[in-house]
């Protein structure tokens, strides 16, 4: 490995944060505003993408700014990890700003010079927090992503996003001191933090509890932003963000360098042989385990599209720190299972990140064109939206591990890591998990193709009471005399009758006007909500409103209700949002195919060659 | 052997008379000449600092009587450190308060008798005369505090006096007993005394005891810190600025050159109850004082009470004893009054301009005052210690140094810091970056109707030039100085090897 020093990982870095000022600059021109970000976005890509055949060929770019702390130095180096964060980060900001101009102004939000500015200053600390090259330059730009995402989560101003954007900051900031702790301890510890392929040596000799307390620390930090439970809860609430928002940064920038700085911890500060050792490898597997099969089961009753991604997107998280839990666990196995394990848990950073990418933004552009958001209001979107529903058909069965998509090929190398480590706590899991995963995505496809508003199956699993029978006589109770069957009785049936059509729509517009607006007045009333649903009971009858709207009796046979029939040709929204969309599915479709010729799968390998010394 | 030490404190103290005497001729002749003397303060404390940090310490003997009974003074990297942060604040505010007020030559006048008292804290060799020095600082931060011609400011300044006076009789009183003790007030005479005397000797105890919680009392050391949120508040912009970037931080150099001068290291490892006394002080500081903060609604206030507990973390890193550690406590020193003091005149710049000065008022600041908005995020995010900020960088040495003492209650308060600052902090920036203005029509008819006896708006209305400037170097130097600090680091090195050792 040969180390160049070079001035592109700081101008990749740089780029996206200069751009930040002409964005700022050209606010009340949103057409050259958003060349800005465009250009900003490729120059970051080709800046990073430059650097690829290169890192392929064993060598490491770095450029030095300097002695920060004694002993730390400040310096950016592209090495093959960060690389690939970074690659995947820069790629898929590209379609992002393009998506976000589609879902921006096909809203016509507010503040989208903030947004914007604010976006770029995300992505540049996203690339920094990828070309750290030690554990203090990567808390530095750790720290900077919160800041500068906080505007984003909390874009809509409104008192839930407020209050996001509060919980946001104290979880984040939270893990960031744990970092810092874990940081202290560690430089103590060896007088060093640097990032050394296969671990700091010194750390091996070190006092092995205070190992384990650093250890500790810094996993539970970057745990943090991984989502890893019990500290994922920011996550959902964080959905209230603009969905572009959602998709690049809570699936993939800012929820992917909380995994990322795990990632690093394991391989390249303790290294996965001392992790296992010190038994925390084993302690990380099991909560990552753990993550993975709740956050399937409670996205199971999630009826809100974006709340069901987000657990899916906990879940998912899990399934990286699981395989760099057990790639540390089973150093020493046969069969190079720790070696396998890292490289499915690593791939599947690119394959979740393309997956799920495609879903929040299908669930974006159904918000933009039908404002529909829950689950339950879907019947029949298929025949709306095709080719969003199509991408967002193909990206699940993804999800869920079936052959040809991307995540297939990731969970494939975990589950032969895990079995041949004799894991088979962890394989069951990740099985169970990959069954779930289905059980939560194929509802939605079902319910999009194959049913239609006025005829639907009964969800018991979403509409059921918590607490089957027992559950059921105990809400009975609490709503005791209301009209507790009308409001779970979906409208539609009510409309279609031709009777209470009127009244059924017009109550609950006047629940919405009644109890929805908030005090504050006009301004907050006129607020798009992005989907955002606060609890695990969807949006309920807001949602099923705006739906009801859309439908119309001229699209169904015999003059039912039905959505509107559009044909496959991209007439059923802007290209803006379809093109990255499709973009988006046709990568994870790559990555599942090809896996060797998308450049990804060879950066991972590599990796794992660095840490562990086994070719694969 | 250099003459310029003396000139140090006369320059200040000399062109406050001058300044005095030509307001009799001619009023407005106040600001001219007090920024001339800042400047050439400016330049003999950068050219001392050069020598000091070159050439090593410059002691100077007052007069030619030597000690025993003349006075010395002594500059190290230490010292030189805060001379020259006292002459670049001062310049700074005065640059501010210009337009800001209060005018006249009079305040000009008492503005550089602060100085020169300031100056002279840091300069001093000998421990009475730095009790006369903190007396003169004294009763010129009080003069300033009451110059807000208002009902409130003068209840601050005689709450200032009362508390204030408390704080230096104690700190005499502890020299007395030092001085029975050892016949001495040369503070590296008593070092050595002090000693011989033993550190078991009750004497010896006590004049610690009184020294320590004599200038607890004038850093404004939680529960001790009663003085200091009105005296901070009530003051006009200007001053509060001052006196917030400056006093508080005079008065805890004042009390780290005391413990590691006179009292040193040895001291502290042979008396395990003096390091505790500052340990306790440190973490009931750092938590009460960030609480407290978070329960206030004027903006002034907050601050205030955020410097209670940033003071906190500075006698962390002092109680510490380690190299790194007391690094830290010096980088957070100097940061912390360039922070503060910047926060509290942004403060300043957003209530001459929209007459705000409740946390509830700053909703949707940013659309109105989009600069000084910023400015005041830039500052609040640094004092929480966001990389890679100057705020950031000394909490990471105290850290540092905590954990190399594995004193890990200490290191663990020293974190948990970060999120008690955020906690007052991000309230204030979501307020306004978040939040539409809360019926702001309301609030100016409010304020016509019924205008705040309290409240010291500087006429005009308008933030000028040098206001907005004042604020704009402070945030750019939050920023940036973080990146200096390792150089800097090595340049104090010699210094607290001697002082630590």
């Amino acid at each position: 490995m040969t180390e160049i020093y070079s001035l592109r990982p700081l101008a990749a870095v740089l780029v996206s944060a200069i751009a930040v000022v002409p964005i700022l600059l050209s606010g009340r021109r949103p057409n050259l505003r958003e060349s800005w970000t465009v250009l900003a976005a490729l120059a970051k890509f080709g800046i990073i993408a430059s650097m690829v055949p290169g890192v392929l060929s064993g060598t490491v770019y770095a450029t030095r700014l300097g002695t920060f702390l004694p002993g730390v130095e400040f310096t950016l180096r592209a090495d093959p990890l960060g690389l690939l964060f970074a690659l995947l980060a820069s790629l898929l900001w590209i379609i992002t700003s393009f998506y976000s101009m589609g879902y921006m102004r096909g809203l016509d939000e507010h503040a989208q010079t903030r947004y914007f500015a604010a976006f770029a200053a995300s992505v540049a600390s996203a690339v920094g927090v990828a070309f750290a090259s030690n554990l203090f330059v990567l808390f530095v730009f750790y720290e900077l992503l919160t800041v500068a995402t906080y505007p984003l989560v909390t874009h809509d101003e409104t008192d839930p996003a407020r209050a996001a954007g509060r919980k946001y900051l104290a979880y984040t900031f939270g893990g960031g001191v744990a970092v810092f702790a874990g940081a202290v301890l560690v430089y103590w510890l060896t007088g060093g933090v640097a990032f050394t392929p296969g671990g700091i040596a010194d750390l091996a000799n070190a006092d092995p509890m205070i190992a384990r307390l650093a250890f500790a620390l810094l996993a539970g930090g970057f745990g943090v932003k991984a989502a890893l439970m019990p500290l994922h809860s920011w996550l959902p609430d964080a959905m209230v963000a603009p969905t572009p928002v959602s998709g690049l940064l809570h699936a993939v920038a800012v929820v992917k360098s909380g995994v990322f700085g795990i990632a690093r911890v394991v391989l390249d500060i303790y290294g996965p042989g001392l992790v296992g050792e010190l038994g925390m490898g084993t302690i990380l597997a099991a909560v990552a385990a753990f993550t993975l099969v709740v956050a399937s089961v409670i996205a199971l009753r999630q009826d809100n599209l974006k709340r069901r991604l987000a657990f899916s997107t906990v879940s998912q998280l899990s399934y990286i720190v699981l395989g760099l839990a057990v790639g540390a666990v089973a150093v020493g196995s046969p069969g190079n299972a720790s070696a396998y394990a890292l490289v499915g848990g690593l791939l599947h950073i690119p394959a979740h990140a393309f997956m799920k990418l495609t879903l929040f933004f299908c669930a974006g552009a159904l918000h933009v064109e039908t404002h529909t958001d829950d689950i339950s209001n879907m019947a029949g979107i298929g025949r709306r939206m095709p080719v969003t529903m199509g991408a967002f058909a193909v990206a699940a069965a993804g999800m869920a591990g079936i052959p040809l998509v991307a995540g297939f090929v990731s969970k494939y190398f975990l589950l032969i890591g895990s079995v041949s480590a004799g894991g088979t706590t962890y394989a069951v899991a990740l099985l169970v998990s990959g069954v779930l995963n289905i059980a939560y995505f194929w509802p939605v496809v079902y319910t999009a193709f194959f049913e239609s508003p006025t005829e639907r199956d009964p969800k018991p699993l979403v509409e059921g009471p918590l607490g089957g029978r027992f559950g059921a006589a105990a809400s009975k109770l609490r709503s005791d005399g209301g009209p507790a069957t009308e409001r779970s009785g979906s409208s539609w049936d009510l409309q279609s009758d031709g009777g209470p059509a009127t009244e059924g729509s017009g109550s609950s517009s006047d629940l919405r006007s009644d109890g929805g607006e908030p005090e504050d007045g006009d301004s907050e009333a006129e607020q798009d909500d992005h989907g955002f649903a606060a609890d695990h009971e969807g949006q309920g009858i807001q949602d099923t409103v705006e739906a009801v709207e859309q439908l119309d009796e001229d699209h169904g046979e015999d003059d039912r209700l039905d959505w509107e029939h559009r044909r496959w040709t991209g007439e059923e929204s802007t290209w803006l949002m379809l093109g990255p969309i499709c973009f988006a599915a046709a990568g994870s479709v790559v990555l599942g195919i090809v896996p060797d010729l998308a450049v990804f799968l060879r950066i991972v390998r590599l990796i794992v060659a660095g840490a562990t010394g086994v070719t694969i | 052997m250099t003459d310029l030490p003396p000139f140090l404190v006369a320059l200040p103290l000399v062109a406050s008379v001058v300044v005095l005497f030509a307001g009799l001729a001619r009023s407005e002749t106040g600001w001219p000449i007090a920024t001339l003397a800042g400047l050439a303060q400016l330049g003999l404390a950068a050219t001392l600092a050069y020598r000091v940090f070159t050439a090593g310490p410059i002691s100077y003997v007052v007069g030619g009587y030597e000690a025993f009974y003349g006075i010395e003074l002594v500059i190290d990297g230490l010292s030189a450190s805060v001379v020259v942060l006292i002459a670049a604040v001062s310049l700074g505010v005065l640059a501010y308060a210009r337009t800001a007020g209060p005018r006249g030559n009079p305040f000009y006048a008492t503005y550089l008798l602060l100085v020169g008292g300031l100056t002279g804290v840091a300069v001093t060799g000998d421990v009475f005369n730095m009790y006369v020095f903190i007396e003169i600082s004294g009763l010129t931060a009080y003069a300033l505090v009451a110059s807000g011609d208002t009902g409130r400011s003068a209840v601050a300044a005689l709450k200032y006096l009362i508390v204030g006076t408390v704080g230096a009789s104690l700190y005499l009183l502890g020299v007395g007993y030092a001085y029975i003790g050892t016949g001495t007030l040369n503070m590296a005479d008593l070092s050595a005394m002090l000693a011989e005397v033993g550190y078991q000797s009750t004497l010896v105890q006590t004049a610690f005891a009184f020294i320590a919680i004599g200038l607890f009392i004038k850093t404004a050391v939680f529960p001790l810190h009663t003085w200091q949120p009105e005296a901070y508040a009530g003051s006009p912009d200007s001053v509060s600025g001052f006196i917030s970037a400056l006093v508080s931080t005079t008065f805890a150099y004042a009390l780290i050159r005391i413990s590691l001068s006179v009292f040193t290291p040895d001291f502290f490892a042979a008396v395990d109850l003096a390091q505790t006394l500052l340990i306790v002080g440190a973490v009931v500081s750092i938590v009460a004082g960030s609480l407290l903060a978070v329960s206030q609604t004027e903006i002034k206030r907050m601050l205030a009470y955020s410097s209670v507990s940033q003071f906190g973390l500075v006698l962390a890193g002092l109680a510490v004893l380690n190299q790194t550690a007391m690094i830290g406590a010096t980088v957070h020193l100097l940061g912390h009054a360039v922070m503060k003091g910047g926060l509290f005149l942004a403060a300043g710049v957003i209530a001459t301009a929209t007459g705000a000065r409740e946390v509830h008022e700053y909703e949707g600041l940013s659309e109105r005052m989009p600069y000084a908005a910023g400015v005041f995020a830039v500052l609040a995010f640094s004092m929480v210690g966001v990389p890679p900020t100057v705020g950031f960088v000394g909490k990471w040495y105290i850290a540092v140094g905590a954990v190399e003492a594995q004193l890990w209650p200490l290191a663990a308060i020293i974190l948990a810091s970060t999120l008690l600052t955020l906690a007052y902090f991000a309230r204030l920036v979501e307020r306004m970056y978040f939040r539409e203005p809360a019926a702001a029509d309301d609030h100016v008819e409010g304020e016509s109707a019924e205008p705040q006896p309290d409240a010291v708006v500087a006429d005009g209305g308008r933030p000028s030039l040098g206001m907005y400037a004042a604020v704009l170097v402070a945030a750019a130097l939050a920023v940036t100085l973080g990146a200096a600090v390792v150089p800097f680091a090595e340049l104090l090195e010699p210094t607290l090897d001697l002082l630590l050792s």
